[in-house]
């Protein structure tokens, strides 16, 4: 949800830069620094308990959300359980109750939870990934093009971005939804990244700008690199570590995005499960059966929390400076 | 400072002549002719008058130009699916509502986000700091229908404290049935707060004028007082503009949620009949009103720290 946080949370300095890159030019590339650089990072990350805890957490959830719609039966633990087929409608089992056959319980259409969450969470994160995809890939290009070139490229293609900025994100992505026509993954995900590009591009051209101006650019400047050579091989490189944190970043806002226009109704078609949209439909009936409602609620709950702390723990892992005193 | 001032107010009228046409040019890509949608066969005659009374038959940017007319002479045009109402009506009904929620929120998030975040960095790692920081990383990871409905099941439904829902009618009117809503809406913000203001006085601590302010004797209320809370606040003020994207997407949901008559309602019912006279009007509106923002916050970033002037 949060485009300054996005912003505020990102080091306005480059990673490492002066450890990792600076010794490259004739190994331009210089595995053997970035190695170290990864490995520091690596190393400072796992000592951070809730970070590791989160990221932990969060491949559990994947892991769920992947394994549990095909591999629905343990065997030897819970052979009680059923395949449930996540859009199979049974109405003698609607609002069934929490029980083994169905630990999450069901809804009004007596379709199981467990089964529909699974899927429902497929498709959120799903969104989210692609989307924050899309949104990094445009940000790296629309950014490292303002930021390279500068001058008045760059100060028409900031100002440009200044009057995006003006557009409120919900009404963009609905209005963007109403001229694609429909309302299916590939909608959504364009809607979410038209929606929400311009916090990347601004990011990364920060990034560009300051890296510019370091020695090592001068340097291969000086032997002779071609500008292509400079940005591909010196610059993007380098911007890798804020990139790596922007997908976390990034990814909150996509789900909760995507949450949002479900459940306004706006979200992709039924029967097609997301956890927005199964949010929506646990609406009807919240004051009987909250369950419903509170399952995918939780869920997304969850992936933005542990997001955010993985954001927030690779954030001080690969910047230490920016680390807040704790 | 003044033409500093000029400067980034002459500067926000092409920003705001861009934005509209951004939105002006999206919403003429969506599918669909405002007259060809009625059951009725409208003959040809009329509608060829029907199209040059709003000027439908004239290029895009001469239609343009009239819309861009319409919205600095504030007039909005007439609505599409309710056939006796202008989007100015619209707007006159929804905006105080929603600009009603949006400010309690806001009022929310300050009168509890700062002092929040003040306290917790005041003793870093104390059990207020963990538990405020805690709060905010569920602040922001709850989605804010989850929060609203949780509030009316529990606060509403189960203990009967407040109503489900309503709005009272008058802006300057307050009861019990803007609590919950407004509380929803603001607990992002709230969260927020508490987390930047936080981080920007345990960073102004670090400084070296509070070291000397400290090595001066000054007695530490004065230094935190005067020294650290003066300089931690500005991020907090700055966080405004960007925040305010957030609230005005929030007030959306929250409106749904709680069946407020205010824009975002409006603006959700008329996407779905397609009333796009209204949803371009309500989206040009909210967009005016975050780049207006935008400006008053840059404007009280010079004031508040004169580097940034020359910078922007």
């Amino acid at each position: 949800m949060a485009v300054d946080r996005r912003e505020a949370a990102l080091p306005t300095a480059p990673p490492a830069v002066g450890v990792g890159a600076a010794v490259d030019d004739s190994s331009a590339g210089a595995p053997i620094a970035q190695a170290s650089l990864w490995k520091d990072a690596w190393y400072r990350y796992i000592r951070n308990r809730a970070a590791v805890a989160a990221a932990i957490v969060f491949i559990i959830m994947v892991l769920y959300c992947l394994l549990i719609p095909g591999f629905w039966r343990i065997p030897g633990i819970w052979t009680s359980l059923k395949d449930y087929d996540p859009n199979a409608v049974d109405f003698s089992q609607a609002y069934a109750g929490f029980s083994l056959d169905h630990p999450f319980s069901t809804d009004k259409f007596g379709r199981d939870l467990f089964a529909r969450t699974a899927v429902g969470g497929q498709i959120s994160i799903a969104i989210g990934f692609v989307a924050t995809f899309f949104i990094l890939a445009i940000g790296v290009f629309y950014g490292s093009i303002a930021g390279f070139i500068g001058g008045r490229l760059d100060n028409a293609m900031m100002r440009f971005l200044d009057a995006l900025y003006g557009l409120p994100y919900l009404p963009f992505a609905i209005i963007t939804l109403a001229i694609i026509g429909t309302q299916n993954f590939l909608a959504m995900t364009i809607a979410l990244t038209v929606a929400s590009w311009f916090t990347s591009a601004r990011i990364v051209r920060g990034q560009i700008i300051t890296l510019k101006e370091n020695d090592y650019v001068r340097a291969a400047r000086a032997v002779g690199a071609r500008w292509y050579r400079i940005l591909v091989r010196h610059l993007l490189p380098n911007t890798l570590g804020v990139l790596i944190i922007a997908i976390f970043l990034e990814l909150p806002v996509v789900v909760l995005g995507e949450a949002f226009l479900s459940f306004i109704g706006l979200g992709i078609n039924p029967p097609t499960a997301s956890w927005g949209s199964m949010a929506q439909d646990g609406r009807d009936a919240y004051r009987l059966h909250p369950e419903v409602l509170f399952i995918p609620s939780l869920a997304i709950a969850l992936l933005v929390m542990c997001a955010n702390f993985i954001a927030d723990g690779m954030r001080d892992a690969l910047d230490p400076r920016t680390r807040e005193t704790s | 400072m003044t033409t500093f001032i000029i400067r980034r107010v002459v500067w926000t009228i092409p920003v705001i002549l861009l934005v509209i046409l951004m939105t002006f040019l999206m919403m003429r890509q969506i599918k669909g002719n405002p007259f060809r949608h009625t059951e009725r066969n409208v003959p040809e005659a009329i509608q060829k008058n029907l199209e040059r009374k709003f000027h439908l038959d004239r290029p895009w940017y001469v239609q343009y130009a009239y819309y861009v007319e319409g919205v600095f002479t504030f007039d909005l045009g007439p609505s599409m699916a309710q056939r006796t109402r202008t989007v100015n009506d619209v707007v006159r009904d929804g905006f105080p509502r929603s600009l009603k929620l949006g400010l309690l929120a806001y009022l929310w998030a300050i009168v509890f986000g700062v002092p929040a975040g003040i306290l917790a960095a005041l003793k870093p790692n104390s059990i207020f700091d963990y538990f405020a920081m805690l709060f905010s990383s569920i602040g922001f990871a709850l989605p804010s229908f989850f929060v609203a409905t949780l509030l009316i099941y529990y606060v509403a439904v189960k203990f009967g404290l407040v109503p489900t829902n309503g709005w009272p009618t008058g802006f300057f009117q307050l009861d019990s049935r803007v609590i919950l809503p407004s509380f929803a809406l603001g607990l992002f913000p709230m969260a927020y707060f508490a987390r930047l203001v936080r981080g920007a006085m345990l960073e102004t601590m670090q400084q070296d004028y509070v070291r000397t302010a400290k090595a001066k004797g000054l007695r530490y209320r004065r230094v935190i007082g005067l020294h650290v809370l003066r300089n931690s606040l500005i991020p907090a003020v700055t966080a405004t503009a960007p925040l305010l994207g957030l609230i005005i997407t929030g007030t959306f949901v929250i409106e749904f949620i709680f069946s407020i008559p205010g824009i975002g309602r409006y603006f959700i019912n008329s996407v779905s009949n397609r009333d796009y006279s209204v949803v371009m009007g309500i989206t040009v509106l909210t967009s005016v009103i975050i780049v207006i923002a935008n400006l008053f916050v840059d404007i009280m970033y010079g004031v508040l720290d004169p580097r940034t002037r020359e910078a922007r």
